[in-house]
C-alpha cells in the first residue's frame, strides 16, 4: 500500500509552455496536499472507529479467543495476527531477495541481450496478474499438492531443521509454506524490477575501473555493481516487504486463518490483511469484533506507512551519494 | 531550477498567483471532498430504496446479503418477472452479516441471512424473519478402512472441537458406535476460517449439548484446536487431505462429498441431555442417531414450528429449537417430546430474509411482499436447483402470517 506520490509539481519546462505550466500550478501544488490529507483522514477515522478501546497491555499478547456472546470474557491480544504477517512476509522476502538478486544480476551481467530482454519481459508480466489469481491458483491446484506430497515429503526429509518438523498434525493444504510461497513469487517481479534497475544505474567508469583491475566479472557484480546499488538494493527489499505485508486475499484464501502463533512451517496461521477481510462480515454481527478489525487496520497501517517510508528515505540517500561521485565505491 | 530557465517573473506576481494557487486548489480539494461525503451520505441515507427504472424494470426489489441465498434467489429472479412483467428483484451476494446491517439500516428492501435475527434486535429496527429455506449440517470425516455412517452427537462433536477428546477410540466415540473398529490415530477437528452460517449451526450444536464448551456460538468463534479451512469447498479439499479428519459441511455439498475419495458423513444423536450435567462415562444419554435426509431435515423443522407463536419466524432449529428462541439455551431438551415427528435431523437451520414492518414506500413494499408470497409459494420447485430442501407446509403457513403483519398499499 504505497503511499500515493504527490501529483507532479510544475517542474522543469521550455519556456514556451510556461503559460500553462503557470496555471497548471494554480491547481497541481495544492492538489499535492490531498496526498497527505486522504492519509490523514484514514488515520483519523480509523483511531474514531476503534476508539483505541483495547490498545494496552493485553493488545500485545499473542492470545485472541473470541466470545460472540461475551466481549468482556474475550482476549482480544494482536500478537499472532502481526506475528503470522511478520513471518509469513519476511519468509517470502529472504526468499524473494535471493531469487530476485539472483534473477536480477543474471540479466544485468551474465545473459546476452536477448534472453535478458525476454527475461525481462516475462518477470514484467508476472508483476501484473492480480493477486487474486495467485490466491485462486494456490487454493485450487497448490493446496492438495502441499497437503498430500510436499509437507509430508519435507517433513520426513528436513524434519531436524527447526520449523519443518513439528506434529504430524499441523500438516494440512492450507498454511505458512503454501502462503510464502504465494507471496514470493507476487513479489519476485516486483523486487527483480527495482534491483535491475539499480544495478544498471551503477556508473561505467566504476565498472570499467574494476575490470581493468583485472577483477572478474562476477567480482565486479558483487564488489563494486552490488556495493553500489546497495541502497537501491536495500529500497526493493523494504518495498517488496510492504507489498508482502499488506496482501490480503492471496494470502486469505491459503493461509488456512487460525489466530494462533503456529508450532511449524505447515501450521495454518493468519495474518492482519487476511484476517481482516475474513472476518469483516462477521463483524457486522459483533460491533467489538468490528473494533477489533479496526485496530488490526491500524497497525497494518502503522506498518505500511513506515516501511514505505524507509523505502523512500533509502532511495533519496542512493540518489544523494550517486551525485556525490566517488562516495559510493565504498572503501 | 524552474528559475534559471524561466526566471523572469517578478517576485510579487509570483507569490500572488502562488497564494491564489492555493485557494482555488483548496477549493477543488473541498469539492472532491464533499461530493464524496454527499455521495455516501446519500448512499446510505438516502431514502430511495426504488432504484430508477432500468431496462423493462418498473420496480426493482432489492436484497443483499448470505451468500448461500445469493444462487437460490438469482434463479428465482427471472422466473418471478416472467410472471410479473416489470417487477425485478436484483441480488447480492454480500454475506449475511452485511445483510442484516443493511436490512437494519433500511439500504435494502430485503436482507438475507443464515442466522435469524434476534426477536429483540427485530423489534428494535421493526424487522421480521422470514424463513425461504430450509439448510442443515453434515458431520463429515476422513477414516481410512471407515466406510459406514458413524454415529456422533452434539456433545462427542463439542469435545472433539475443544480439544477434549483426541482420539478416534475415545470410550465416549465406541460406546456411540457398537460394533465399529475405530483406529487410535488422533482427530483433526477442521472449522471454517470465514465467517459463516455454517459455523453458527455447527457452534450452536456445541454450544447446546455440552456444559464444558467454552467458545459460544456466533458465525465467528476463536476454534481451540485444529486448522482452519476456507468456505464449503475448502472444508472439502481440506478434509480430504488430512486422515483421521473431522469437519462439518453444509449439506448443499453432499455430492461434492459422495464424491470425494475417503469421505463419508455421520449420523447425529438427537439429545442433548448432558447440557446442564456432567458426562457419564456411559456417553452421553439415550441418544437417537439420525441422518440427514431430507424426511429428517424437514421434521426438525416442523418440530420446531410446533409450538411457535407467530409473528416473527425466529427460530433455533437445533436440537428442535422452541419458541420464542430468543436465546439458543432455550433449546435444550425436550426433542422427542412431540410424537409426530420422531426422526428430526439435530442440526438444521432456515434460511431467513429480513424485511421492514416500517416500509417506507407501502407501494413498494407491496411488491417485495408479492415477491415473497411467490417464493413461498412457487419456489418449491426451483429449491432443488440451489441444492437447498423446499419449505415444509407448516413453515410456510407461518410465514404467510408473519407477512400479513406487513403494511402494503395498492
Amino acid at each position: 500500500m504505497p503511499a500515493g506520490e504527490a501529483p507532479a509539481a510544475p517542474a522543469a519546462s521550455p519556456p514556451v509552455a510556461r503559460a500553462r505550466t503557470d496555471r497548471w500550478a494554480w491547481v497541481g501544488s495544492p492538489l499535492a496536499l490531498l496526498p497527505l490529507l486522504l492519509v490523514a483522514t484514514v488515520a483519523i477515522v480509523l483511531l474514531v472507529a476503534s476508539g483505541l478501546h483495547n490498545f494496552g497491555g493485553s493488545f500485545w499478547s499473542t492470545r485472541y479467543n473470541f466470545l460472540p456472546g461475551d466481549p468482556a470474557g474475550s482476549s482480544w491480544g494482536i500478537g499472532a495476527f502481526v506475528a503470522g504477517t511478520a513471518i509469513t512476509a519476511g519468509l517470502a522476502l529472504v526468499l524473494a531477495t535471493a531469487l530476485s538478486l539472483a534473477l536480477s544480476i543474471s540479466i544485468v551481467v551474465y545473459l546476452p541481450s536477448l534472453p535478458s530482454r525476454v527475461l525481462t519481459i516475462l518477470t514484467n508480466l508476472l508483476a501484473g496478474i492480480p493477486s487474486v489469481v495467485y490466491g485462486i491458483w494456490g487454493f485450487v491446484v497448490l493446496a492438495p499438492y502441499f497437503g498430500f506430497t510436499l509437507e509430508p515429503g519435507l517433513r520426513d526429509v528436513l524434519g531436524w531443521l527447526p520449523g519443518f518438523g513439528g506434529p504430524a498434525s499441523e500438516i494440512g493444504p492450507y498454511g505458512i509454506l503454501l502462503a510464502v510461497f504465494i507471496l514470493t513469487i507476487m513479489i519476485i517481479p516486483l523486487t527483480t524490477a527495482l534491483m535491475r534497475d539499480a544495478l544498471r544505474s551503477v556508473p561505467h567508469d566504476l565498472i570499467d575501473a574494476g575490470l581493468a583491475l583485472g577483477a572478474t566479472r562476477w567480482e565486479v557484480a558483487r564488489r563494486v555493481r552490488m556495493r553500489t546499488a546497495r541502497l537501491g538494493i536495500g529500497s526493493a527489499i523494504l518495498l517488496g516487504f510492504g507489498r508482502a505485508v499488506g496482501e490480503s486475499v492471496a494470502v486469505a484464501m491459503v493461509i488456512g486463518a487460525v489466530p494462533r502463533l503456529p508450532l511449524s512451517l505447515y501450521s495454518a496461521s493468519t495474518s492482519q490483511a487476511s484476517f481482516i477481510f475474513y472476518q469483516l462480515d462477521s463483524a457486522f454481527f459483533y460491533p467489538f469484533l468490528l473494533r477489533f478489525l479496526v485496530e488490526i487496520a491500524l497497525v497494518l497501517l502503522a506498518i505500511a506507512l513506515i516501511v514505505n517510508l524507509a523505502a523512500q528515505r533509502l532511495t533519496r540517500t542512493e540518489i544523494a551519494t550517486a551525485t556525490t561521485v566517488g562516495g559510493a565505491g565504498g572503501p | 531550477m524552474n528559475d534559471s530557465l524561466t526566471g523572469t517573473a517578478p517576485r510579487g506576481s509570483r507569490r500572488r498567483s502562488f497564494s491564489a494557487g492555493v485557494a482555488v486548489g483548496l477549493a477543488v480539494v473541498l469539492l472532491i471532498v464533499g461530493v464524496g461525503a454527499g455521495f455516501a451520505v446519500g448512499k446510505y441515507y438516502g431514502n430511495s430504496t426504488t432504484t430508477a427504472a432500468s431496462g423493462s424494470c418498473s420496480t426493482t426489489i432489492s436484497e443483499t446479503g448470505s451468500s448461500l441465498i445469493y444462487p437460490y434467489l438469482q434463479i428465482l429472479s427471472p422466473n418471478y418477472t416472467a410472471q410479473n412483467p416489470g417487477i425485478c428483484l436484483s441480488p447480492q451476494s454480500t454475506g449475511s452479516g452485511t445483510g442484516i446491517s443493511s436490512a437494519e439500516s433500511g439500504v435494502v428492501d430485503i436482507g438475507g441471512t443464515d442466522a435469524y435475527l434476534l426477536p429483540s434486535t427485530a423489534a428494535q429496527y421493526n424487522l421480521i424473519n422470514v424463513p425461504i429455506a430450509i439448510s442443515a449440517q453434515l458431520v463429515v470425516y476422513n477414516l481410512p478402512g471407515i466406510s459406514q455412517h458413524l454415529n456422533i452427537n452434539g456433545t462427542i462433536a463439542a469435545m472433539i472441537y475443544q480439544g477434549t477428546i483426541t482420539k478416534w477410540n475415545d470410550p465416549l466415540i465406541v460406546a456411540a458406535n457398537p460394533g465399529v473398529s475405530l483406529p487410535s490415530n488422533t482427530i483433526v477437528p477442521i472449522h471454517r476460517s470465514d465467517g459463516s452460517g455454517d459455523t453458527f449451526m455447527w457452534s450452536s450444536l456445541c454450544y447446546m449439548s455440552w456444559a464444558g464448551w467454552k467458545q459460544g456460538y456466533g458465525t465467528t468463534i476463536s476454534w481451540p484446536v485444529g486448522p482452519g479451512a476456507t468456505g464449503n469447498a475448502g472444508m472439502v479439499t481440506t478434509l480430504a487431505s488430512t486422515q483421521y479428519g473431522i469437519a462439518y459441511i453444509g449439506i448443499s455439498y453432499l455430492s461434492e462429498i459422495k464424491s470425494t475419495a475417503g469421505l463419508q458423513y455421520g449420523a447425529l444423536g438427537d439429545q442433548n441431555a448432558n447440557y446442564n450435567g456432567s458426562v457419564s462415562s456411559g456417553g452421553a444419554g439415550q441418544q437417537n442417531y439420525i441422518m440427514p435426509t431430507p424426511q429428517n431435515i424437514s421434521q426438525d423443522a416442523n418440530l420446531a414450528l410446533a409450538n411457535l407463536q407467530p409473528p416473527s419466524v425466529a427460530i433455533s432449529l437445533i436440537l428442535g429449537g422452541v419458541p420464542g428462541a430468543t436465546n439458543l439455551q432455550l433449546g435444550k431438551g425436550g426433542t422427542n417430546s412431540t410424537a409426530t415427528y420422531t426422526t428430526p435431523y439435530p442440526d438444521t437451520n432456515l434460511e431467513y430474509t429480513l424485511i421492514s414492518l416500517e416500509p417506507k414506500s407501502t407501494a413498494h413494499q407491496k411488491w417485495v411482499v408479492n415477491f415473497l408470497e411467490w417464493a413461498l409459494t412457487y419456489g418449491g420447485t426451483y429449491a432443488a436447483k440451489a441444492n437447498f430442501l423446499p419449505l415444509t407446509a407448516e413453515v410456510i403457513g407461518y410465514d404467510m402470517l408473519a407477512l400479513n403483519a406487513v403494511p402494503v398499499s395498492a
